[in-house]
């Protein structure tokens, strides 16, 4: 889509405009500038990128780790069948995770924004309460969500506990959300218009030109196709194979089985067919999963004492609530 | 003399702490550093704290340089008990010298009255205060209480979020202040991104002024004089008004360090959309106050508060209105798309969502309403019309909730149920009851306007108060997730304006809704039947009326509030009326009710009767046949004269009988007449509670 201002409200030429690919680029770069893990996409599917093990089994145990990855995230409940421009269901988060958090990561991640082309200085850059918990994970963090001018680009987590064990050190999450973050470089109103890559010629592909006939045919399938029988029997099959593949203290495997499960509920909850008496007990299920390979992550890659560290975290508990 | 004394300020700099978690710290350190100094004897002349999201400030001004020196003195044993007769100290002495920390041999022997007690005096002498200091504050970090708190790194300690620097002096002297890592030292920080520093502060006198050099204004008060000045600006400006709810304001108060006044505005089209929708995606999403018209009808302009560069304003007003477009674009597509299918499709969704974990689908919840309003509608008398109404309301009430437009924009619920109602062509006393069946909403919020409305809000809250009862979530200290109390003092508020319908005949239908859910019926209720007199007591001690005279009330054990309250209003009118004459009575009503012997009964045998006797019972006869015909017309305030009308004859009999009189017949016949005479006022208040000389007299 062409356009004439960018953000900082000056004119610009279109040559400029960073696109959805440099975004990413930039990203990578900064990050990886800063001592991270540049991963590729983990390849199985994930309600957000904190569920990727590389942040959330790395965010367990003493070790120090920097990682940063794009992720694509699905969330089959949100599809819209291309119609709403601010509304996919699957999309793309930019992740980092370092451990332990570093004394400056406010600036480090306001560098980040630097990095992409945004002039801190001359925007209203707020950090805004907003505590993450996910029940599924027994995970929890405190943090923002990081505005500039008034628009959530940034999810900012501390994060507590995962699996319900006590994150020492205490890893931070940053989750950009990559369509947002770059409507707002390009001034564009609707996701399908984010310019995605333009070549030296001037060709250009939208994000519409990726993704319009996927949110359209996965719209469809999410809602009114996905087999539910086949999804409740895929559950089912999946929680076994987990906690079979732990009885052979393998956390990496079995947590694929995780996500899968989480994605199966996910699409069912889509469909509609999952009541809401049974809604909780399929997240108590998946719950139990995860812990159970937190729990085997920690034991047998990171070598602690479980007893121990559960114990640690229900007290570490108590006392915050006191 | 003048003792020298001088000025300590300390600054703990924090990651952004969350606005209402700020405001609660910011109150509690008034308090706890006054008492900190107070309990290490530390004088001072005044305190000042003040806080950004980035910072606490605890400034002391003439700070004494030395501690007050403490002689304290403390009572022991008696001499004969700390003594033995060798007179070796006892294990009582040695106890109470080693708690009060000196040698038993330092006990000090003093005479109190006739007896001799052993005494430990001790002496602490005058400390300098600099040395105490940096225990003192690093104390005073973690006594902050936080509603939630975090680690970070690989610190151990616990703030609301990490703190990443400490300022401590002592005029112009560092203190060692040590926490997370961290040692105090005398930079601060500026303004994110005005004036970031770090910044060299002097002497602690020049804390402030280094602040506010820094683009930081660090006085709550301030930022929100500036705030709210800026916004008069602008609706003078555009001659438009806004409204700033507290909390909203309270939350943008403590988000800036450097607040300005910004104006936006978005497309007029998005006005077609529902005015609740468009003020919960400003307000509630984004912090901005939406601006009316001088008809207080919503215009397309907002206000922004902004923490950024105010030269830079045009960029920052652009930015946030393009994040106000999909916000409103969104809502219209929701509110678009709901009205495509009938509000009935959203009725049968409900079995999606849950109320309560035990207590099933807000489906259920649906069909329970539904059948207490059908009672409801009777007990009220209802006409044929509103009861159809009321049915047709309830069964439509919790529709909304899975509309796309209140899963987005929760605090809309109700009001889009109104709106979906209209277009599908409910009629208007429906649509409202709808809208309104959530009133009152907070204390002081008024209640829904029409009957069926308030009935239908009547039998929403009452179902969640009996089913949380039920499963033994009823409210504790001050944890209250379901807003219970809030929803009994609803129902109250309603019933005390003229409902018309029992409160407990409903209590006792909203469990039998839930079925097998209620294990014991009876103690339920009974349960929920306090809660609700309980509620009232405190309503009518917040209204001001004397504990007295509800106590009076509440002791004959009146569980409808209605009552209770009417009851308590009568009282209070005529005790304020009739002073004395009250008092009187009430007097003479806790004399007989003391010497009452309720085993005699209340029959008296006229022939034993002297003068003032038959004078009483002539009197209580008739006041019998007006309390029962004035009490059953709920007519508090004519039994209430009806009773005055009994002040005269039971003081005259007072005067002139003597009640123990050696006559066993006569003593018995008196008595039966007092019995008669508490009989009078036991359905209506225990006047003895309410009697000045009541202590004395049962004494």
């Amino acid at each position: 889509m062409p356009r004439d201002t960018d953000v900082a409200g000056e004119t610009q030429t279109s040559q400029v405009m960073p696109t959805f690919q440099d975004v990413i680029a930039c990203l990578q770069q900064y990050w990886s500038s800063q001592g991270c893990v540049i991963l590729q996409p983990y390849d199985n599917e994930v309600g957000a990128a904190t569920n990727v093990p590389a942040t959330i089994l790395r965010a367990l145990g003493p070790d120090v780790w920097k990682t940063a990855y794009v992720q694509g995230c699905r969330r089959p409940s949100d599809g819209r069948y291309g119609q709403n421009p601010n509304r996919l269901q699957h999309y793309y988060q930019f992740q980092v995770l370092i451990k332990p958090s570093p004394d400056d990561i406010q600036d480090l991640y306001l560098g980040s924004l630097r990095a992409i082309g945004i002039d801190v200085e001359k925007h209203d850059v707020r950090f805004v309460e907003d505590d993450w918990e996910s029940p599924t994970l027994g995970a929890w963090g405190l943090g923002w969500e990081v505005w500039i001018d008034g628009m959530e680009v940034t999810q900012f987590t501390y994060f507590q506990q995962v699996g319900g064990f006590e994150c020492s050190p205490v890893s931070v999450e940053l989750a950009y959300g990559l369509e947002r973050l770059t409507m707002y470089i390009q001034g564009v109103d609707s996701i399908y218009d984010i310019v995605w890559a333009r070549g030296e010629d001037g060709t250009t592909f939208t994000y519409g030109d990726v993704f319009l006939e996927n949110e359209r045919q996965y719209s469809a399938y999410n809602f009114e196709h996905a087999d539910t029988d086949f999804l409740f029997q895929e559950f089912n099959a999946r929680e076994s194979e987990c906690l079979k593949i732990l009885e052979a203290n393998l956390a990496l495997p079995a947590y694929d089985s995780v996500l899968k499960c989480c994605h199966a509920f996910n699409l069912l909850d889509a469909r509609g067919v999952i009541s809401a008496t049974e809604r909780m007990a399929y997240i108590l299920r998946v719950r139990s999963l995860a812990k159970a390979c937190c729990a085997s992550y920690l034991e047998h890659v990171v070598g602690e004492s479980v007893g121990v560290a559960a114990q640690e975290s229900a007290e570490g508990k108590g006392n915050r609530d006191a | 003399m003048m003792l020298k004394t001088k000025t300590l300020a300390f600054e703990i700099g924090t990651e952004e702490i969350p606005a209402f978690d700020l405001a609660k710290a910011t109150t509690q350190l008034e308090t706890q550093v006054a008492e900190m100094l107070k309990a290490a004897r530390i004088a001072f002349e005044r305190i000042e704290v003040y806080s950004t999201p980035r910072r606490l400030i605890v400034l002391v001004f003439a700070l004494a340089e030395q501690t007050d020196a403490l002689a304290e003195e403390h009572k022991g044993p008696a001499v004969s008990l700390a003594f033995d007769d060798a007179g070796s100290p006892t294990k009582a002495a040695l106890g109470f010298a080693k708690g009060k920390g000196v040698e038993v041999g330092a006990l000090e022997r003093r005479r109190v009255g006739d007896t001799e007690y052993v005494f430990a005096l001790k002496q602490t002498p005058a400390q300098k205060v600099a040395p105490l200091l940096g225990a003192l504050l690093e104390k005073l970090i973690v006594s902050i209480s936080w509603p939630k708190s975090c680690r970070w790194g690989s610190e151990t300690a616990f703030f609301s979020r990490p703190v990443r620097w400490l300022l401590a002096l002592l005029d112009d002297e560092v203190i060692p202040v040590n926490f997370a890592g961290l040692c105090a030292g005398n930079t601060t920080r500026g303004h994110r991104f005005l004036a970031p520093g770090p910044h060299e502060v002097s002497h602690a006198n020049k804390l402030l002024d280094v602040l506010s050099a820094a683009s930081v204004m660090y006085s709550q008060e301030q930022r929100t004089q500036t705030i709210r000045s800026g916004i008069a600006a602008v609706e003078r400006e555009y001659n438009l008004v806004s409204e700033l709810p507290a909390n909203t304001l309270l939350e943008v108060v403590n988000l800036t360090e450097y607040p300005s006044v910004l104006v936006g505005s978005f497309d007029e089209a998005f006005l077609k959309v529902p005015e609740e929708i468009i003020v919960d995606a400003l307000l509630k999403h984004q912090r901005y106050f939406p601006l009316y018209d001088s008809k207080h009808k919503l215009t397309n302009r907002f206000i922004a508060v902004s923490n950024g560069n105010p030269d830079c304003a045009a960029i920052i007003v652009a930015g946030n209105e393009r994040v106000v477009r999909p916000r409103l674009s969104d809502a219209k597509f929701f509110y678009e798309e709901d009205l495509k299918r009938p509000l009935d499709y959203f009725v049968a969704r409900l079995d999606t969502v849950v109320f309560q974990e035990s207590l099933g689908t807000m489906r259920a919840k649906t069909e329970r309403i539904a059948a207490l309003v059908e009672h409801l509608c009777v007990a009220a008398k209802l006409s044929e019309e509103d009861t159809t109404d009321a049915r047709r309301a309830a069964y439509l009430c919790k529709a909304d909730l899975v509309s796309n437009a209140v899963v987005e924009f929760t605090s809309v619920q109700g009001i889009m149920g109104a709106y979906y109602a209209r277009a599908a062509g409910e009629n208007e006393q429906v649509a409202e009851a709808i809208a309104e069946h959530y009133r009152p909403r907070f204390a002081d919020d008024a209640p829904a306007r029409l009957t069926v409305s308030r009935l239908l809000a009547f039998a929403d809250k009452l179902d969640t108060i009996c089913g949380l009862f039920a499963v033994g979530q009823g409210p504790t200290g001050s944890s209250d997730p379901f807003a219970l109390r809030r929803g009994a003092i609803g129902i109250i508020t309603m019933l005390d304006d003229g409902l018309g319908v029992g409160l407990y005949a409903a209590i006792e239908l909203a469990l039998d809704n839930y079925g097998a859910l209620v294990a014991d019926k009876e103690a339920v209720a009974q349960e929920v039947a306090e809660f609700f007199v309980t509620r009232t007591k405190v309503i009518l001690r917040e209204r001001g009326y004397s504990p007295d005279v509800i106590d009076a009330v509440l002791a004959v054990g009146i569980v409808e509030p209605a009552q209770i309250i009417a009851r308590v209003r009568a009282l209070s009118a005529i005790s304020a009326e009739l002073p004395e004459a009250m008092e009187d009575l009430a007097t003479a009503y806790a004399r007989a009710n003391n010497l009452a012997d309720k085993t005699l009964g209340s029959t008296v045998d006229l022939s034993l009767l002297q003068s003032a006797e038959t004078a009483l019972l002539d009197a209580l006869q008739k006041a019998e046949v007006q309390v029962s015909g004035f009490l059953a017309e709920n007519d508090f305030a004519q039994t209430l004269e009806a009773l005055a009308a009994l002040r005269t004859p039971i003081d005259t009999f007072f005067i002139e009988v003597l009640i123990m009189d050696k006559d066993e017949a006569l003593k018995n016949n008196r008595l039966r007449l007092l019995n008669r005479f508490v009989e009078v006022f036991s359905p209506i208040a225990d006047f003895g509670k309410m009697a000045k000389t009541q202590r004395t007299d049962t004494c």
